[in-house]
């Protein structure tokens, strides 16, 4: 689904990724580990599309595609999401209307018929209650007054109604109570299917106790250092990151 | 002898019946307004705005004959509301719709109007000035005391279908009895393809436990100059909120005062200006806490696009030895190219201890991080950038009551957009 090759990346003439090789297939789920700094977030945004990065080198295909030239839009709808590290404060944007918006752009973009007022209700109070927000969120503007740990479930929240192929979680277990990061991890494996691949992006090993990847990496310094099993996550809980430094 | 000397005399000899103490009031003004002249570059509270559109165009006021065929939908008439009608600077009283409680005089019983909204007060606006010298539109609107007012008033200055060059020089006084309560739409809509000059005044005061809703709505045609003064008095627990929607107009300049004649007033000023083109919007508001336990708040954006220009001055004053001021300024303006120039200088003046205040001002472009994140859920570019415009938009529009005067705001504001 996703395939990463020889990818290298630079903000400002400052190199972040130095040679990314990542294969992801339908219904994996993958984690990547690392450090603050270690190019995890400029990963991510590379996968969505921002465009304040130079490519130097590789490629990224997604679904068998070189997705250089694709619009983030374009991206998304078909089927990259990419949870943020720092949910953007939209002021003045109702969230119903919002979500609505990118709920029908995905219709429109498969030829379907915007969903309806009645349906959008149902289908979103149900989502709702699988990252246990109440329905006054809705009627704030997006993620405007939001705590870190609601801004976090409505990323997952926007999963769970887009119903993405790939999802790319950028830190989405940063910063929550253990209570929220259970709720996090429920909306996972709500999510998680066989048709379906996520890659998990994380500093510690917390979340995967909850949502449990097929295969770990290490990031560090702009290249995958290590990969293995579940088990690597643990080892580095254990360990640290520094055994692994060269 | 230039053009306002010209029509000014001829303003006088068209009205030989006037009475005298309005004629003496009108030269005094004409008198004023020649020492102080139109304002420069020199001056500080208007160094920002270039006046000379309206110093070398050679407008004429409007007279009789300026009066076009009624439209038959009069344009900018938002439904469920009572109207006042003024074309072409003419009142329309055939057009007039008013509640009991409501009474409005015109031109024709100005005579009757005592001069006490019409002093110049040693004010150094020129345009103040030029108003009082050349008034020809007047409207006085009293709300009874004890009188609730529910549906809102528009008064409607429609300037279309124009032979030649003209200007008019509105001057409106509102009253809001004791213990009333009333919205008010001020309204100004132009269409011409013909350069024109617009100059109310307005004279607002609000009596004891009185509370008015005001807004005020500015869609002169673009090739249209308006300047304008508005001066509230606000007695003991008097309310206003304000709302003022702007998206007209070649040149806009607003001058707004407010004066707490009275403990315990609140004040609230909602303000959007929206310019395109080579527009420019420049609005100057002073709050004067001259009296105890009053509260202000303040929010004024503007959204300037291509090679329009804005300017802000808001100034907040608190009085030695008041007591309890409470207020609030902010300005945020949001431009949408490289070429949109604004200037923002709040100010603060206290003078008391007993005060809570805060200001601020921010300018900034449209956030890259936000249109990135909004197109990663599958929202294309222009729509997203059209989604945070509104957004910015929203948070004064959406305050906006009665809904129907918010509903017309807002699809102006979605004309505007698109």
């Amino acid at each position: 689904m996703l395939e990463i090759k020889n990818l290298c990346a630079a903000v400002e003439n400052k190199e972040i990724l130095k040679g990314i090789n990542l294969n992801v297939k339908q219904g994996e789920v993958h984690a990547i580990m690392g450090r603050n700094g270690s190019g995890k977030s400029t990963l991510a945004n590379l996968i969505a599309g921002k465009n304040n990065y130079s490519v130097t080198s590789g490629e990224v295909y997604y679904k068998e595609k070189n997705i250089a030239a694709i619009s983030p839009e374009d991206r998304a709808l078909n089927g990259i999401f990419l949870s943020f590290q720092y949910p953007v404060v939209i002021p003045g944007v109702n969230t119903t209307y919002f979500l609505k918006e990118a709920l029908n752009a995905k219709r429109r973009n498969r030829e379907e018929e915007e969903i309806n007022a009645a349906d959008f209700m149902r289908l979103i109070k149900e989502k709702l209650k699988e990252v246990d927000l109440d329905e006054t969120y809705l009627k704030r503007s997006v993620n405007d007054g939001f705590s870190g740990g609601e801004k976090k479930r409505n990323e997952i929240l926007q999963m769970l109604i887009l119903e993405p192929e790939l999802a790319v979680l950028d830190e989405t277990d940063s910063g929550l109570d253990i209570d929220a990061l259970k709720t996090i991890a429920h909306g996972i494996n709500q999510y998680r299917r066989e048709d379906r691949a996520i890659i998990l992006i994380t500093h510690y090993q917390r979340l995967l106790k909850y949502a449990v990847p097929d295969y770990v990496h290490v990031l560090m310094n702009g290249q995958i250092v290590k990969s293995g099993g579940k088990e690597l996550a643990l080892e580095l809980e254990e360990k640290g990151y520094s055994w692994l430094e060269k | 002898m230039n053009y306002l000397q010209r029509q000014f005399h001829a303003l006088l000899d068209h009205c030989l019946d006037e009475r005298k103490e309005i004629r003496s009031l009108r030269k005094t003004a004409f008198d004023r307004f020649n020492q102080l002249g139109f304002p420069t570059k020199k001056w500080e509270e208007w160094q920002f705005t270039d006046f000379s559109e309206i110093r070398k165009n050679e407008y004429r006021l409007a007279w009789g004959k300026d009066l076009p065929k009624i439209p038959d939908k009069i344009p900018g008439l938002i439904p469920d509301t009572y109207s006042i009608i003024i074309i072409n600077g003419h009142y329309q009283p055939q057009l007039t719709k008013l509640p009991t409680g409501v009474s409005v005089k015109s031109h024709e019983d100005f005579s009757q109007i005592d001069g006490d909204e019409y002093s110049l007060n040693g004010n150094q606006n020129p345009f103040l000035a030029l108003n009082t010298a050349l008034m020809n539109s007047e409207i006085s609107l009293i709300v009874e005391p004890d009188s609730i007012i529910e549906k809102p008033i528009q008064i409607i200055h429609l300037t279309t279908a124009l032979s030649d060059q003209f200007m008019n020089h509105p001057r409106l006084v509102f009253q809001i009895g004791r213990n009333s309560q009333a919205t008010l739409v001020e309204h100004y809509i132009g269409e011409t393809k013909i350069p024109y000059f617009v100059n109310p005044v307005t004279q607002v005061s609000i009596d004891e436990n009185a509370s008015l809703n005001y807004i005020r709505i500015l869609e002169e045609d673009i090739f249209g100059c308006h300047t304008a003064t508005t001066n509230y008095i606000l007695k003991n627990d008097a309310r206003l909120n304000t709302t003022s929607f702007s998206s007209g107009a070649k040149l806009f300049r607003h001058d707004i005062k407010l004066d707490f004649a009275g403990d315990g007033g609140e004040a609230v000023f909602n303000g959007l200006c929206l310019t395109e083109d080579q527009q420019h919007h420049d609005q100057h508001v002073i709050v004067d806490h001259q009296q105890n336990f009053c509260q202000s708040r303040q929010l004024f954006k503007y959204i300037l696009a291509e090679k329009s220009s804005g300017v802000f001055n808001g100034k907040v004053v608190v009085r030695k030895n008041t007591k309890q001021t409470d207020a609030d300024q902010s300005n945020r303006n949001l431009l949408l190219s490289p070429s949109a120039l604004m200037n923002a200088n709040p100010q603060l003046e206290i003078l008391s201890d007993d005060v809570k205040c805060s200001h601020g001002s921010s300018t900034g472009e449209l956030d890259d991080d936000a249109i990135f994140y909004l197109q990663t859920r599958g929202i294309d570019s222009e729509t997203a950038k059209s989604l945070l415009i509104h957004g910015f938009a929203n948070e004064i529009i959406e305050k906006v009551k009665p809904i129907s005067i918010q509903d017309y705001i807002h699809n102006q504001f979605t004309d505007w957009l698109s």
